[in-house]
């Protein structure tokens, strides 16, 4: 019972591990390769849904969308106005939008949706940094007093000579003006309120606080500008958000005195404009009102597809125009094979085939897990069925397979119909699963349950779907996508994992089961 | 504390007992790869090719009354069969049992056959299901060849367990040394078929003795058959030194070392070898009460 080859396989093991490892710490440590980008980023996907009353008269809607920069990327962004135009311009840093229309009926509506990835970003004041003595002239315009930014009232200048923030290095007196904002009670939002009703109340929204801080800043001696925007969550909301920039040494350093962000903008902060401006203004009495719908999706992030480039898959596929999904599904097949080999070997448990379960876990990538099963449960039933209808016409085995493969054909469409009709939109997809995989599925069912009987197959079937699923966990985690698509030498690993297991002698979980009368202890 | 360290001790021992116990990854990586050669395997698996290697090294085998092994061949086949009684014909690469007719007698009158049930078979039907195995329905492949044999008589130890078909004797081999063996015996729960999985019984044979000393049926130990309420201990086997003997020279008629020999009892031709296996099964065991582990490490010392 010597197992042979014994330090053949070992040979093999330690030389891909070798390898995997060595590729692994080069890419690391020559390449820049950051092992943390594999983890994905979150995109938003935000809609302004817009709606009012035309009464059949002239609709102007004036707002601000987001533009590119250091702290958020938007992309894929699509307008459905009902008739308007939509006309764009730059004022300034704001990147402007106004839809108007003629004869526009009542009940009208404006989706504007774009996507946004967003990254925090945060900044180091040095301490001894002094306020410098004159700003250029475009900068020196943030010093001014504006209507709700009183600047120059005699009660912010008593605050400013109070808290003494108008003396020392640029952070302290930063440090001072934030400290007395973040202060003040806040309050949920209700309307606007200017620099100085914050200052005498004592408690503001984020309006409020934000006016406050820039016209202390401002009367203190730093630029300071007001920031609008929202954050970013999944669900539907009417609020928005406003924060403030100051100058610092050529940049626009962000504050959120409501939420307490000191000289950083989290993740989560969309920026829409810059200035005291209001983010909708439009034509008198049209019953406007507007919602912001945000959802959430998780996406490789982009600075692993800028820095992965050691061998550019991924580049290729852009180029070539093939889409990521085919990518990814094609690296984390060998990956999906290893689990169904795990469980085959290891825990005992029967599937049909080798390859199905992981093939019909790729699949399921276009319709998700649950229906990615319904699917299978369906054809497997329908097939079965005409198979079982076909036996007493005892015909050979590929004319069988071939009327098996219409009769897939015919259940994915009814499928994808009848989804339609219930409004199911993931299972409309089933139709994009392999036709093939489908019916060798159902074909190796029927089998079993012709030469095995009926617990035996379902058995088998319960054991495909549960590994299918455990398939699809794994082979759909984004951050092991991307490290795959990276880091393709840990693909070795999995070779490796499969060599041992290929010589692994060891009892599979379900035979301590079977073999349980021979492994207990005799009285 | 004392009923952790229990636990403990039963894991220790569950752990020393596994190595005797043989799961399906240490029969196909320590017995059947390097027992047996993969290009071998059609030995075994096509029963034609087996029954010519046993013939020629003179291992008792069912008589072969004819082989078809074509289209063309089906009219002589039947031409061969006609007045023919007691014959059953199988397809040479079938699994379970599919595609096999046992035949009873023959009425002149009507010019048919009658199965073993009494169903009669004409000699229309009986051409058909002859192309059927030939274009390989029952194979799952493109051919196949349909052979006919000699239909057996059980010897009456083994008709007093199942009447209606055949008890096989399975004899595990490592290199020509029997290693382990039990008695197949069909039920009427497991539809004629000597399928442990699905209600058949399994008795272990000692193989020094050729006594049977232990029975199972649906993982359960029994001393009675469930449906006839027959003893089935110490049954003493009919011709149990020329059923190892048979064993053994059919394992060294083939290039495979590790194998599953199946053997029925003639009532007059004594011990004759049906079918060899090339992954035996493992239920063994469980009939047993015993792993396969120490007696292969047996083997392997007399080898």
């Amino acid at each position: 019972m010597q197992l042979s080859h014994h330090g053949k396989v070992a040979l093999t093991i330690t030389a891909l591990v070798g390898v995997a490892l060595g590729l692994v710490s080069y890419k690391v440590s020559r390449l820049g390769y950051s092992l943390a980008d594999v983890l994905p980023a979150t995109q938003y996907e935000l809609t302004y849904a817009l709606s009012f009353d035309g009464h059949g008269g002239d609709v102007r809607v004036r707002s601000f969308l987001p533009t590119s920069g250091a702290h958020q990327t938007v992309s894929d962004e699509r307008d459905v106005s009902s008739g308007l135009h939509l006309a764009q311009a730059m004022e300034g840093a704001n990147r402007v939008a106004t839809w108007t229309g003629a004869e526009v009926r009542d009940g009208s509506e404006i989706r504007h949706t774009f996507k946004v990835l967003a990254r925090r970003v945060s900044y180091d004041i040095p301490p001894e940094l002094p306020v410098p003595e004159s700003y250029p002239p475009s900068v020196a315009a943030y010093l001014r007093p504006e209507k709700a930014i009183q600047v120059d009232a005699p009660e912010i200048g008593a605050t400013v000579e109070r808290i003494r923030s108008a003396e020392g290095p640029l952070l302290e007196r930063l440090r001072k003006i934030y400290d007395l904002t973040v202060a003040l009670t806040p309050r949920p939002f209700k309307g606007t309120t200017d620099a100085l009703t914050a200052l005498r109340l004592g408690e503001a929204s984020c309006n409020g606080k934000s006016r406050l801080f820039v016209a202390l800043a401002r009367a203190s001696g730093i630029p300071a500008r007001l920031v609008g925007g929202l954050i970013m969550q999944p669900g539907a909301k009417r609020t928005s958000h406003q924060w403030v920039e100051a100058w610092v040494a050529g940049h626009w350093v962000p504050f959120c005195p409501l939420n307490r962000h000191f000289a950083e903008l989290p993740e989560r902060y969309l920026v829409l404009y810059y200035g005291d401006e209001s983010l909708f203004t439009h034509t008198k009495d049209i019953n406007f009102d507007y919602r912001f719908e945000t959802r959430s999706a998780l996406v490789p992030s982009p600075r692993a597809k800028a820095s992965f480039t050691f061998v550019d898959v991924w580049g290729l596929f852009d180029r070539l125009n093939l889409p990521f999904s085919l990518l990814r599904t094609i690296l984390m097949l060998p990956v999906g094979a290893l689990v169904v080999v795990l469980f085959r070997n290891v825990v005992g448990m029967p599937t049909f085939g080798t390859f199905l379960p992981a093939l019909l876990a790729a699949a399921a990538g276009e319709t998700g897990a649950v229906f990615g099963v319904v699917a299978v449960v369906i054809t497997v039933a329908v097939v079965a069925a005409v198979r079982w209808g076909m036996q007493r016409l005892e015909l050979l085995h590929s004319p069988t397979l071939a009327i098996l493969l219409a009769a897939v054909v015919f259940s994915l469409l009814t499928t994808t119909l009848l989804a339609d009709r219930l409004g199911i939109a993931p299972l409309t997809r089933v139709t994009l699963f392999p036709i093939a995989v489908l019916a060798i599925c159902a074909e190796r069912f029927y089998l079993s349950l012709t030469e095995h009987g009926g617990r035996a197959a379902g058995k088998e079937l319960a054991g495909t779907l549960l590994v299918m699923l455990a398939c699809y966990i794994l082979m759909n985690s984004l951050a092991l996508q991307v490290l795959v698509i990276g880091f393709p030498e840990v693909l070795f690993l999995v070779v490796a994992a499969n060599v041992y297991l290929g010589r692994w002698v060891g009892m599979r979980l379900s035979e301590y089961r079977r073999f349980r009368g021979l492994l207990r202890v005799t009285p | 504390m004392t009923g952790l360290s229990a636990l403990r001790a039963r894991a220790r021992a569950l752990l020393a007992r596994r190595g005797a116990v043989v799961g399906i990854n240490r029969r196909n990586l320590a017995l059947v790869y390097p027992n047996n050669a993969r290009n071998d395997y059609p030995l075994a698996d096509d029963k034609l090719l087996a029954k010519e290697l046993f013939v020629a090294a003179g291992v008792p085998v069912p008589e072969t009354l004819a082989v078809c092994d074509g289209l063309f061949a089906v009219p002589a086949t039947i031409e061969a069969l006609r007045g023919q009684r007691d014959f059953v014909v199988k397809p040479a690469n079938g699994s379970g049992g599919g595609g096999i007719l046992v035949v009873g007698g023959w009425e002149a009158g009507r010019s048919c056959w009658l199965l073993a049930g009494g169903v009669p078979l004409s000699p229309v039907t009986l051409g058909r299901h002859l192309a059927d195995i030939v274009f390989g329905v029952h194979s799952n492949q493109l051919e196949d060849r349909a052979f006919v044999e000699r239909r057996i008589v059980p010897h009456a130890l083994f008709s007093s367990l199942w009447a209606d078909g055949l008890c096989d004797i399975r004899v595990i081999t490592l290199r020509s040394v029997p290693v382990m063996s039990m008695i197949r015996v069909p039920t009427a729960e497991s539809g004629g078929r000597a399928n442990l999985h699905q209600g058949g019984l399994g008795i272990a044979v000692d193989l020094a003795t050729g006594r049977t000393f232990r029975a199972l049926h649906h993982g359960r130990a029994i001393e009675r058959h469930p449906e006839s309420g027959a003893p089935l201990l110490g049954l003493e086997l009919p011709a149990w030194p020329e059923v190892l003997e048979v064993s053994r020279r059919a394992a060294r008629a083939v290039p495979l070392g590790y194998l599953g020999v199946d053997v029925v009892v003639d009532r007059d031709r004594g011990p004759l070898v049906l079918e060899i296996n090339v992954r035996p099964g493992l239920e063994i065991q469980n009939v047993n009460g015993a792993g396969l582990g120490p007696a292969i490490a047996r083997a392997e010392g007399t080898a």
